[in-house]
């Protein structure tokens, strides 16, 4: 519950030119998706449209809507609004972006999603847990590894055996 | 029949030791991943969500009522506990809370929450009990146009009311709108932004939505920013409190409950208007003690916002029952998994399967009170569970979320969507977007195209059959205050 004002107070706090500051990306973002949703349901024709409106309605109005909104908020942020990171438990707010953590999040959660298949669940995630934990700063390896194994088979067995939802055996095929 | 006949039919889908059984598990459960740090309600529900795939549909919403009812008061638990408060709903409990915690007045924190909750969620749900039925009677006669209207009114209410900022929280609208796109036009069958991609022509289930925004979003934004030094867990034992407490505590839960549960089933009004306004209502009408004690941990300040939280919980499923609305990022989900049984709420609900909506509010009672007998002795284990280690804890939550995601079609492509859908719930927590407006964007913004063609199809295309019937007609206007009262309140703000 702050201030709900945000546009005072904000222009002596970020020092860094306002057509630099990130959160134009995500502005930016908005108004693309905006032309995105129009140009993207061009090609959309309706061959039966005798109900009244077609398919591409409904796109015309949100992607005009999210132009209107993108323009607003690239203004907003050129002009030194900003919103406010959202707090958490575990989150520094203060601290500096660690890219390094993020980069070897995404690159060990794509590696996993490519990899599900051909591993099963078992194997792929353990490796998933163990190299997150790891990524995240957990310093005991053996831990981390007993605890992926552990997590990794139980979920297997928890959910395939006793819900019935189906995961891939992969590699364990027949033996688990 | 009445509507206590029904709840008493309810009572006996509720009480077969197998829905027990799962209403039993669904309270764990939610408490459980509910207490975990960095996990709110929404996400509890979201995650929890795969469990109940292969459950028949009267168990799986028993258990759903008690994972609801369980994520919100593990929040709770959490917010006492440790210092920095988790979703913005229990923020208010933190200010008093941790600091009576810190005084070493933890278990009375917790007894006063965990018994405000069970006084509040069992005085709200009796309040949807009555207000339902009245409800459905008004809705029944609804058109295609009222229910455009009533969709619009929520948009703008998530978005303008929730949020510090109108543009940011209508760009999340409007991303959670865009997502809903994808896929088959349900009314051509025409391919909509799909880019050629085969397993999007189904469009990309609100599940892998709600979990990438929250869950995985959530992981990627800690390890942009994890904070280093080890939380700090107040030590505490049973739950228990003294007669001076009581005294204290139980007018605070009447008025917290009546604040509550109206906001709660307000389009836009969620639980953090209530919570504060209780917050400052007790701080106005302390005296003696309790006045000196404001600001230092007083028992007044945890027992009201806890008590308007859990009121306002049961004050959402009014509107998602009786007119399929959510009005909260959690109502949003649990909307998604009616949805999953091929269930729309609405009147047609309390109509054609009243077994499953009287049994799962029968079995809210029900999961209430379970959570009081279980968290008045558990509040020790739920103590350790706040000291799991971070890095497990986030590697974890990854893991579940991958699980439930590729379980729903066994797809990698599902997991890539995720990772996406993570990278923008990211974004969304780095520069404040507010993730609910997507989520009702996603999930209403379907059924808002339906109602819309629907009624202009009616209407032969006149655009003033959408304001024809009164009711659409009022809820437009509510919809557009919504979006002015903000930038009105700017300009007389000057």
């Amino acid at each position: 519950m702050s201030t709900p004002d945000e546009r005072d107070g904000v222009v002596t706090r970020d020092a860094v030119p306002a057509w630099r500051r990130p959160e134009l990306g995500l502005a930016l973002t908005v108004l693309g998706l905006g032309v995105f949703v129009i140009v993207g349901t061009a090609g959309v024709t309706a061959a039966a449209s005798t109900l009244g409106l077609g398919p591409r309605f409904f796109p015309l109005l949100v992607g005009s809507a999210m132009i209107l909104i993108g323009v607003c908020y690239v203004l907003d942020v050129l002009r030194g609004g900003h919103g406010d990171p959202e707090e958490s438990e575990d989150v520094d707010a203060a601290a500096p972006a660690d890219w390094r953590g993020v980069g070897l999040v995404s690159v060990i959660f794509l590696l996993f999603a490519g990899l599900l298949d051909l591993l099963g669940w078992v194997v792929a995630a353990a490796l998933l847990f163990f190299g997150l934990a790891l990524a995240l700063g957990a310093r005991e390896r053996l831990r981390a590894a007993a605890v992926a194994v552990v997590l990794s088979v139980a979920t297997y067995l928890a959910f395939v055996k006793g819900l019935g939802v189906t995961l891939p055996a992969g590699l364990l095929d027949g033996v688990i | 029949m009445d509507s206590l006949t029904l709840l008493l039919d309810g009572f006996a889908t509720a009480l077969t030791p197998v829905n027990l059984l799962y209403a039993l598990l669904g309270v764990t459960l939610g408490t459980l991943v509910g207490v975990l740090p960095g996990i709110g309600p929404a996400m509890t529900v979201a995650l929890l969500l795969p469990i109940t795939f292969n459950v028949p549909p009267a168990s799986a919403f028993i258990m759903f009522a008690g994972i609801y009812y369980g994520g919100m008061y593990g929040g709770s638990t959490t917010s006492i506990l440790l210092n920095t408060p988790g979703e913005s709903s229990s923020m208010i409990t933190a200010l008093e809370g941790n600091k009576m915690a810190r005084r070493g007045r933890a278990a009375q924190a917790l007894a006063t929450a965990a018994i405000g909750s069970f006084v509040a969620g069992t005085i709200a749900t009796a309040l949807l009990v009555v207000a339902a039925p009245l409800v459905v009677d008004f809705a029944i006669s609804f058109g295609p146009e009222d229910y455009f209207a009533l969709a619009i009114l929520a948009f703008t209410a998530v978005s303008s009311v929730l949020s510090r900022s109108v543009v940011r929280g209508l760009a999340s609208l409007g991303l959670g709108l865009v997502i809903g796109l994808v896929g088959i036009d349900q009314q051509t069958g025409q391919a909509r932004l799909t880019l050629g991609v085969p397993q999007l022509l189904d469009g990309i289930d609100v599940v892998i939505v709600a979990v990438g925004l929250f869950a995985l979003g959530e992981a990627l934004y800690v390890a942009s920013r994890l904070r280093h030094a080890p939380p700090e867990v107040v030590p505490v034992g049973r739950a228990w409190m003294g007669r001076p407490d009581w005294a204290r505590s139980w007018r605070p839960w009447l008025r917290g409950t009546a604040l509550g549960f109206p906001f709660g089933a307000l389009p836009g009004g969620g639980a953090e208007i209530p919570t504060f306004l209780s917050y400052a209502v007790e701080k106005r009408l302390a005296k003696g003690p309790a006045k000196e004690e404001y600001g230092k941990g007083a028992i007044e300040g945890v027992a009201g916002p806890e008590a308007a939280n859990n009121a306002s919980a049961a004050g959402t499923l009014v509107p998602l029952l009786t007119l399929g609305l959510p009005t909260s990022a959690t109502a949003a989900i649990m909307l998604a998994a009616f949805q999953q049984y091929g269930l729309q709420p609405g009147p047609q609900l309390f109509d054609h399967n009243p077994a499953l909506v009287w049994g799962m509010v029968a079995s809210l009672f029900i999961g209430n009170t379970m959570l009081l007998v279980l968290n008045l002795p558990l509040a020790p284990v739920w103590a350790r569970v706040l000291r799991v280690p971070r890095p497990y804890l986030y590697a974890g939550i990854v893991l579940f979320a991958a699980l439930g995601v590729y379980a729903l079609n066994n797809s990698w492509v599902d997991l890539v969507v995720l990772y996406l859908l993570g990278l923008l719930g990211f974004a969304m927590r780095r520069f404040g977007l507010p993730v609910a407006p997507a989520v009702i964007g996603l999930i209403l913004g379907p059924m808002a195209e339906i109602q819309l063609r629907r009624a202009l199809a009616i209407g032969a295309g006149d655009v003033s059959t959408l304001v024809a019937s009164p009711v659409a007609a009022v809820l437009l206007a509510l919809a557009a205050l919504a979006l002015l009262t903000p930038l009105l309140r700017r300009l007389f703000a000057r």
